[in-house]
């Protein structure tokens, strides 16, 4: 009750509040976040909000950690990456949302007991609301997948390196193979495993992620096979060995059959695609033997209110507002993006832009099964430790699998000392 | 009484509004010495004995930083890299600014046009630069393996080889700022009396001889900026890997600029990473005095 009583603001009648909401940078989410505060600026005159896209920076990530440390944070942000959100607890930087006495009611009614779960701190408390997420799944070229034999996509590592075997050619003769079954960024970046060991690593775990109780628990077989279906990929050149960025686009190109990538390609696919391109997207391949259902990746965003507000409570309504039905909604429909919540296929408000948009449909009926990131200050680095190993093991044949994940595990124990 | 020397003055009063004018110009850079220079030097001496993620409350850790940075394999691999960076950029700045600056030093058409020409990479971002780079670098799609297979050639792994990359890191940091050594060259050439090529003329010298033997000897104390130049900037090596290789492959371009910049701004191990910091900034400096012991006693001014 203490607790309750704490985070209700001191406002008195005369005093007149303002809130402060950062939304991403990103055109669509600014228009979003554009009509979402407008509308509640109509419904609640004596809150106002008022919207500023995150300010520019080299990630959303750095400017938010340089507002923390200036005392400039807003008193809503909606772009925070759940890998972060054990920092700033420990900084003692976020508004605890479970004091409130309707959080359990708000979350539960949005989504699970074990999406409150993943969502909470270390500490035991939750400081962030699980917004949207993007499950990761496998984008794929149907034609080309037609061509060597698949009319559905593969399912299995061993039938995704089967199709490789065929895909893979030299079609203009040169002596060089210019048609791959797959691409990834070959950097050791500890953010682009994201989108090749990690989610082919829940996968095949059924839903495990890298940390359990506060222990290193990936390296072990899982890890272990991951790591020697993507050595046999390079291993055949059946990916190019390539840095991507600022490249073509190997996938809408034709010359690479498939990618791990969210449905934030949807957008992409639809706007830069040649003329008769078929595609579509899969669960990512799993082991032989792996049963349904397949587990992804989730690339959550959360909504969190920082401590500095003056009015947790008032903050705390308007995000409540934010993940309305009505907002949601206008979360599919301007920004492309999943709503964390249980009911995204069943309710009928959402119903016919999943009529109107089947792409989607996978990416909502995956949102389902998808594990975020462990909740540790730490991650980044455990990241880090598997990306270097990946990239020797991998990408340049250096180590064994066995040993490469071992080193990788060791490496990332210390880190969590 | 009066006072003699530099300092003189008729009277007092005149010395101290003297003083302040003077206060008054040298204000925007003090304040920007104490501000952005000499603050963050204290500021990160502190930070050697501490323990900080920008977010929690300092840590007293004593030595520790210097302790961890002793067992740390990758920050000895990191300067291993960049002194190979140095070995291979430095005489490749020197040989083709030199060269250049030589050509441009003729009586040819165009000559304003090709000097801000070659200058022109100097003053683009280094990002951009390395962007652009990197696109002819690439293994499959790029310019220059599409040239060298063109002319019946074997592709080379330009950046995805752990023996190639940082050739190329060093190409680009070399065709980046090689216009700013050219302009330092030419100024030293065209500083080179004429009567002595003349002379040499008479005694029937050829271009070769002259160069060795006139022009060498007598741009050596712009040799030793430039080679003095060169040494700092490429001990700071840090866009072009960032951008092109990420560090990789397997850390082969991992300079130590950018593995101090990951340990405190990617990991926020900011005490660490200051330790680091000053670590490398003696090794610079033991090396620039190094080189002015070694190349100075050879500078003919």
């Amino acid at each position: 009750m203490m607790l309750i009583l704490g985070c209700r603001s001191s406002r008195s009648n005369t005093e007149s509040v303002r809130l402060v909401y950062w939304s991403s940078n990103n055109q669509d989410e600014i228009d979003l976040a554009r009509q979402v505060v407008d509308r509640w600026n109509r419904l609640h005159p004596d809150i106002p909000v008022h919207h500023q896209p995150v300010p520019e920076g080299e990630s959303s990530e750095e400017v938010i950690l340089a507002a923390v440390v200036g005392k400039t944070t807003p008193d809503i942000y909606s772009n925070m990456w759940p890998g972060d959100v054990a920092s700033y607890v420990r900084a003692k930087q976020l508004v605890c949302l479970d004091t409130f006495f309707d959080y359990d009611s708000v979350a539960l009614d949005r989504y699970s007991e074990d999406m409150l779960n993943q969502a909470r701190s270390p500490d035991g408390h939750t400081h962030q609301i699980l917004w949207k997420t993007n499950p990761i799944m496998l984008i794929y070229n149907k034609r080309m997948f037609r061509e060597v034999g698949f009319d559905d996509p593969p399912r299995t590592h061993s039938e995704y390196l089967m199709a490789a075997e065929k895909m893979t050619r030299d079609i203009d003769g040169d002596g060089y193979v210019d048609q791959w079954v797959g691409v990834t960024d070959i950097r050791a970046r500890w953010r682009d495993r994201l989108f090749d060991f990690y989610p082919l690593y829940i996968a095949a775990s059924g839903g495990r992620t890298l940390i359990d109780s506060g222990e290193i628990t990936f390296d072990n077989e899982i890890a272990v096979g991951i790591f020697r279906f993507f050595q046999a990929i390079y291993e055949n050149g059946y990916f190019p060995r390539e840095i991507t960025t600022v490249r073509r686009d190997f996938f809408l190109h034709e010359t690479a059959g498939s990618r791990i990538t969210g449905p934030w390609e949807i957008a992409h696919t639809e706007k830069f695609k040649p003329e008769g391109f078929e595609y579509d997207f899969s669960p990512v391949p799993v082991p032989d033997g792996v049963q349904e259902p397949y587990y992804t990746y989730g690339d959550y965003k959360s909504i969190v209110v920082f401590k500095n507000t003056k009015y947790p409570r008032e903050a705390w309504e308007f995000v409540q507002f934010m993940i309305s039905e009505e907002n949601d909604l206008k979360l599919l429909k301007i920004a492309t993006q999943l709503p964390v919540r249980g009911d995204v296929l069943e309710n009928p408000l959402f119903r016919s832009y999943f009529d109107n948009n089947p792409k989607m449909v996978a990416f909502a009926r995956q949102a389902a099964y998808v594990r975020g990131i462990d909740s540790s200050p730490t991650l980044k680095e455990v990241f880090d430790a598997i990306s270097q190993e990946f990239e020797a093991c991998v990408v340049y044949g250096a180590k064994s699998p066995e040993e490469a994940v071992r080193d990788a595990g060791k490496r990332a124990r210390l880190v969590l000392e | 009484m009066q006072e003699s020397g530099p300092g003189w003055c008729w009277n007092e009063g005149h010395t101290v509004k003297r003083d302040r004018i003077g206060y008054v110009f040298i204000f925007p850079y003090a304040f920007h010495f104490l501000l952005f220079l000499a603050f963050p030097l204290f500021f990160s001496f502190v930070l050697i004995f501490h323990r900080w993620d920008i977010l929690s409350p300092m840590e007293w850790v004593g030595l520790n930083n210097f302790v961890k940075l002793f067992q740390d394999s990758l920050f000895f691999k990191s300067l291993l890299n960049t002194l190979v960076f140095l070995v291979i950029h430095i005489p490749l700045q020197i040989v083709v600014a030199l060269f250049i600056a030589e050509m441009l030093n003729q009586q040819i058409r165009f000559r304003g046009v090709f000097r801000a020409t070659f200058f022109l990479p100097v003053v683009v971002s280094g990002v951009v630069v390395s962007m652009l780079w990197s696109q002819l670098y690439a293994q499959d799609t790029g310019l220059l393996n599409s040239l060298l297979t063109s002319m019946g050639l074997g592709r080379v792994n330009w950046i995805t080889s752990a023996r190639m990359a940082m050739p190329s890191v060093a190409i680009v940091a070399t065709w980046k700022n090689v216009g700013l050594y050219i302009v330092l060259f030419l100024v030293g050439l065209q500083s080179v009396p004429k009567s002595l090529y003349e002379a040499a003329d008479i005694e029937g010298a050829t271009h070769w001889r002259k160069f060795i033997h006139i022009t060498l000897p007598m741009i050596n104390p712009t040799m030793f900026m430039v080679v003095v130049l060169s040494t700092i900037g490429g001990f700071s090596l840090f866009i072009e890997p960032v951008i092109i290789t990420g560090g990789g492959p397997m850390n082969s371009t991992l300079s130590a600029m950018l593995y101090i910049y990951k340990q405190g701004f990617n990991f926020y191990h900011m005490g660490y990473a200051a330790t680091m910091g000053f670590f490398f900034a003696a090794i610079v400096l033991l090396v620039v005095i190094l080189q002015r012991k070694v190349v100075e006693k050879d500078v003919t001014y």
